[in-house]
Parts: C-alpha cells; sequence; structure tokens
C-alpha cells in the first residue's frame, strides 16, 4: 500500500503527523517506509532523530539523485539502528521495519517533469511495494511538480494500490484551501484526470485528516472564561457547517489529531515513553496516531463517499 | 581472468503461483526468443538472454580506476511459479589493445568485459565482493532493472501474499583449486567466492542462481516465523502468521536441482557448513509443531465443548 501525504499548505504538521503514523503502523507489527519527497525541505531524518541524515543525505544518493538517475539505490536507514533517540534505537518485541528514505540536503523542488523521471519513480514505488506493507510518501505542500510525478507514476502501476491523505488545520482558511487542494482548478483531481486518473476513483482513494485540532470540551480549555468557551463551541460548528459543504466534513475524514504541546514546540515522534514516563505528551494524542495507523489500511473506512 | 555475477531473488508479485504458460509469457522479455522450462523436480522456467552494454570502471579493493568495456548477460527465472530472479554475470578478460575498439568487436564477444590497461584478478575479485564504490559497474543494478520488468508483468495481480525483500548474491568464480566462501552481510547481501576446477561454463550461473534461490527461500521462511512471534502471541494467532510459508514456500525446497554433476561437491560442502539443508528442516519441523499444536489445542477445546 503507497499512501501519499499532502497538505494544503505548510506548517499544517503533515510531516510530523505522517512520521508518527507510521511509527505507530511499525509499532503494531508492518513493514513501514516513510519516502521524503518534500525535496524543497526535506527534514522527515530530524523527525526520526536521525542526525546524519536530518536535513537530507549529504553522500549523493538520496531521494534526489536517484530521481534524477546519479545513483542506482536511493539510501535507505533503519531508523531502528540508527536512530539517535534512546527510545527509539532498539526495535519492540513484535515491532516491523521502519525504513527512512531521505531527501538529498539543498536538494530543490523539482523543476520539470519528464519520462525517465516518472519511470524511475514508478520503479522505486513498485520495489519498495514488494517489501514493506505500507509506504508513506511526504508529497510536500500545496500544488507541486512532485505530487503530479506521482499521480503520474502511480497511472503507470494499476495493480498497486495507493491512498492519498490531505493534512489540514481545522480554521476557515484551511478547510476552504484543502477542498480547492483536491476539487479546484490544478488540483489532485484535475491533474489525475490529465495524467489518466479516473476522478471518481481518485475520489473515493482521498481523505482529509485534521491537525492540532482544538475539542471544546478539551482539557486544555478548562480555565477558560464561559464566554470563551460559548465562542469556541459556536466557531467550531460553524467550521463543521463549512467543512460540510465543501466536502471535508465527517465522511471524507479519516481521523483528527489533537493540539499537543509537544508538536507544538518540536517536531518528533510521540513514544509510549514520552506518554507514561515523561508524560510531556498527551495520552489522546498517542492514541490518534494509533487510530490513524489502523484505519489507514482498514477498508470499510475507505468505502465509497 | 575471472566470472562476476549478481543475482536478485524476490517473490513473485501474484496472489498464487503461476502456470508454466503463464512463466513462459512473463519471462517472454525479448520477441522470437523462447523461454526454456524444465518440469522435473520442479518448474524452473528461464528468460531468453539479453545483453546490456557498458564501458565504466570496474570495482576493485585498491580503488584504482580500470576501464572495461563490452557486454553483460541478463537472464530472468521463475521457480515453482512463485520465485523470480535477475541474473547478470560477465567473463572480465584482458583486452589486447589499450584502447577501445569499435562496437562491432564487443557484440561479436557477448558476455565479455575486456579490461583496458593493467588489472589483477584479486583486485577485482575482492573489489566486487567487498564494498564497490559507487558509480563502477553495478550488475545488480542490471539484474534489479530486468527483474521489475518480470515482476512488473500485465498477466501478475500484484497481491503477493506476503511482504518479503528481494536478495541479492555477488558472485565471483576463478579457476584453480576447488573451493567455495559463502558470506552473509547486511539482511539482503551476500556474496559468494567459487574456485572451481577447468574452464568456466554457464553452468557455474546455474550454481550460482541456484545458491540464491535457496539461500532467499530459508532468508524468507526466516523472517516469516519470527513475524510469527511463535510463544509470545496465541496458538491460533501465530498458526495464521505462519499459513504464507506452508501455502507457498515449503514445497519449494530442491537444493542442487539444476546443478551439473561436477559441481554438486561445492553444494555438498555448503550442506556440511553452514548447512542450508539442516537449518531448513529445522525451520521446517518448527512451523509443523506449530500447526501440530495448534490443531490438537483446536480438537482439545472441541472435546470440552461437548
Amino acid at each position: 500500500m503507497l499512501v501519499f501525504a499532502i497538505s494544503d499548505k505548510g506548517g499544517t504538521g503533515r510531516s510530523v503527523t505522517g512520521t508518527n503514523i507510521v511509527y505507530r503502523h511499525a509499532l503494531q507489527g508492518n513493514d513501514v517506509c516513510y519516502l521524503d519527497f518534500d525535496f524543497g525541505s526535506p527534514t522527515a531524518g530530524a523527525i526520526f532523530s536521525v542526525s546524519a541524515v536530518a536535513r537530507g543525505t549529504r553522500d549523493r544518493n538520496g531521494l534526489h539523485e536517484y530521481l534524477r538517475g546519479e545513483c542506482p539505490q536511493p539510501r535507505r536507514v533503519d531508523v531502528w539502528a540508527e536512530s539517535d533517540r534512546e527510545g527509539l534505537r532498539t526495535r519492540p518485541p513484535g515491532a516491523g521495519r521502519l525504513v527512512l528514505l531521505p531527501g538529498s540536503e539543498g536538494g530543490g523542488e523539482l523543476s520539470a517533469l519528464t519520462d525517465e523521471l516518472i519511470g524511475r519513480c514508478a520503479q522505486l514505488f513498485g520495489r519498495l511495494e514488494e517489501e514493506f506493507d505500507l509506504c508513506m510518501v511526504d508529497v510536500s505542500a500545496g500544488r507541486s511538480f512532485t505530487a503530479e510525478l506521482v499521480l503520474a507514476a502511480t497511472v503507470r502501476m494499476p495493480a498497486i494500490p495507493f491512498r492519498w491523505l490531505v493534512f489540514h488545520r481545522w480554521t476557515r482558511q484551511h478547510i476552504i484551501a484543502a477542498d480547492g487542494l483536491v476539487t479546484g482548478d490544478d488540483g489532485l483531481l484535475d491533474v489525475g484526470a490529465r495524467f489518466g486518473h479516473d476522478p471518481e476513483v481518485l475520489r473515493d482513494r482521498i481523505r482529509f485528516v485534521r491537525t492540532a485540532v482544538l475539542e471544546p470540551d478539551a482539557a486544555e480549555l478548562v480555565g477558560l472564561r464561559d464566554e470563551q468557551r460559548a465562542w469556541l463551541s459556536a466557531c467550531d460548528s460553524e467550521l463543521r457547517e463549512l467543512a460540510r459543504r465543501h466536502g471535508v466534513g465527517r465522511t471524507a475524514m479519516l481521523g483528527k489529531v489533537p493540539l499537543d504541546p509537544v508538536l507544538q514546540w518540536r517536531e518528533q515522534l510521540i513514544t509510549d515513553e514520552d506518554v507514561l514516563a515523561s508524560k510531556i505528551a498527551n495520552a489522546e494524542t498517542a492514541a490518534a496516531f494509533d487510530e490513524l495507523a489502523k484505519k489507514i489500511v482498514d477498508d470499510s473506512a475507505w468505502e465509497g463517499l | 581472468m575471472l566470472v562476476m555475477g549478481e543475482v536478485q531473488t524476490g517473490l513473485l508479485q501474484n496472489s498464487g503461483e503461476i502456470s508454466e504458460s503463464a512463466c513462459r509469457q512473463v519471462l517472454g522479455l525479448m520477441a522470437g526468443e523462447t523461454v526454456r522450462v524444465s518440469r522435473r523436480p520442479i518448474v524452473h522456467a528461464l528468460s531468453p538472454e539479453r545483453l546490456t552494454g557498458v564501458d565504466c570502471a570496474l570495482p576493485t579493493a585498491s580503488r584504482s580506476r580500470i576501464r572495461g568495456v563490452g557486454t553483460v548477460v541478463t537472464r530472468c527465472a521463475v521457480t515453482g511459479g512463485r520465485v523470480a530472479q535477475g541474473s547478470t554475470y560477465v567473463r572480465v578478460v584482458r583486452s589486447e589493445t589499450d584502447r577501445r575498439l569499435p562496437w562491432s568487436h564487443y557484440l561479436a564477444r557477448p558476455g565479455v568485459v575486456e579490461v583496458l590497461g593493467k588489472a589483477k584478478a584479486a583486485d577485482l575479485a575482492e573489489g566486487f565482493t567487498g564494498d564497490p564504490a559507487p558509480g563502477c559497474l553495478d550488475l545488480g543494478a542490471v539484474s534489479g532493472r530486468f527483474l521489475d520488468l518480470v515482476q512488473a508483468s500485465p498477466l501478475l495481480d500484484r497481491r503477493a501474499p506476503f511482504k518479503m525483500a528481494r536478495t541479492s548474491l555477488r558472485w565471483v568464480a576463478e579457476t584453480g583449486e576447488p573451493s567455495i566462501r559463502f558470506t552473509l552481510h547486511t539482511e539482503r547481501e551476500r556474496t559468494l567466492r567459487l574456485t572451481h576446477p577447468g574452464p568456466f561454463t554457464p553452468a557455474v550461473v546455474d550454481l550460482c542462481e541456484d545458491l540464491a534461490l535457496h539461500d532467499w527461500l530459508l532468508t524468507s521462511l526466516l523472517v516469516i516465523v519470527e513475524r510469527a512471534r511463535i510463544g509470545a502471541t496465541p496458538g491460533a494467532q501465530a498458526v495464521a502468521r505462519l499459513a504464507p510459508a506452508v501455502d507457498h514456500l515449503l514445497h519449494l525446497w530442491m537444493p542442487a536441482a539444476r546443478v551439473e554433476e561436477w559441481l554438486t561437491p561445492f553444494w555438498e560442502s555448503l550442506e556440511r557448513r553452514p548447512g542450508f539443508t539442516r537449518q531448513w528442516r529445522s525451520l521446517v519441523d518448527r512451523v509443523r509443531d506449530q500447526v501440530a499444536m495448534n490443531t490438537l489445542a483446536l480438537l482439545t477445546a472441541e472435546a470440552g465443548r461437548r
């Protein structure tokens, strides 16, 4: 299964949520890999705490060089072996493989799509799909050549299953932008159809994930005045109505991740240790990632809209 | 001087095993050339050979730059309708001149790379089975590309019963006093150094492919048994996770089935140490014991309900 992670705008928490989902999926016993296709700023290494590739690899063997045909295989980082974080360095019993394919430091965004580039991308996806239960591809924010690249590559491999996750924050502008990214001009459906995807089928393979959501009944809001709480609650129902009108409502949503102080201050994996031992992260956050990691492969969550 | 090759082995990306006729189509990499199929003791289909022209540095242990020009041979195989292999090899010989000749010269010598300038066989052998520098002749990349072609065949449904990494076996064969050395490196990489009496024949390639196939089978069964977490998970769950091995792998073990008589001593020596079949048998017994124990538990539970 290939999963493409995209967001309407930058700063939505796409990378940090994507990496956490992949990490939870590995803990659930699956072999997973994470491909850093955010070519402008490849920072997945930092989130996995692998300092050697914190901002991409420097050894001319990252995804950039692979796609440009400059190295035969992109570098693979075994996170269980190479992470600097104590809590990640041993593979927990029953966990699957957790592999990162880093981008290249100073690589830059793609500037054009060529047939060779699409071919190499499809070849990479095909090979990874042979050995991993889940391959998550971080496709950067907004409309980009990268999004076009993976849409073009997936057309060439009709038998390989894939899904899209669109990450957005729970605000007015983000809801409208997330809808636009999917259904607007040059959006995913538009570009997908141009490359040969059936828009109906593609629509069913796209789900939304809300990030940094502050629920009106959250523990953080206990200290608020009644007026503030009433205002928040009104906002929330307004947003729900807006989301429904834009096709970003509950039915098209795969899940939501609550606002967590840890993720606001540092992009990192939330381990059970962060929740149970040091208690810096909220249990709800870890539970939300765990739930998303299950839903991503649960066909009943992906039935036609 | 020497022969070197690399075999990549992986699970054929199909839900079940494919028939002999499907094998012929999947492996028909070149129009007009036939796929060779042998049926006993296991169905084995071998594609026609394809050439790839190369002009590049050869890997050396001393990191000295040695240029080789010529062609490498690739062929793909499907065993038991279930395991796919891409295999590339090349005979490395000294060139009679110091400059590159017209392509017609190299095309008349398929599967031969001529070395321009000085080179030592030992340096090349060590370089190839050691840690080849990037940018050198990469036979694994060629094998992988052809294996991709097989795996992308529209005849395959790509719904493989389990996920498994490909393994790669890099090998070097030379003429001399018989010896064999098989080494495991990372999870996916293996090397083989072989010295055989008499001149090189393609039978040596058959031997290497047979070893690569059985090493992949053994590696895969180990991974499946590890994933089952016997003892740490409930019996029924462990057995469910072992099921793909029973369905798709256990019947494929046929060591040296296609190895010529004069090369079988090499297989036999690997059977003594490290003992491929010994490890395989013990794993198979473990899988079957788990299945038997689970059946017994089910029967006991059933009897208790009556």
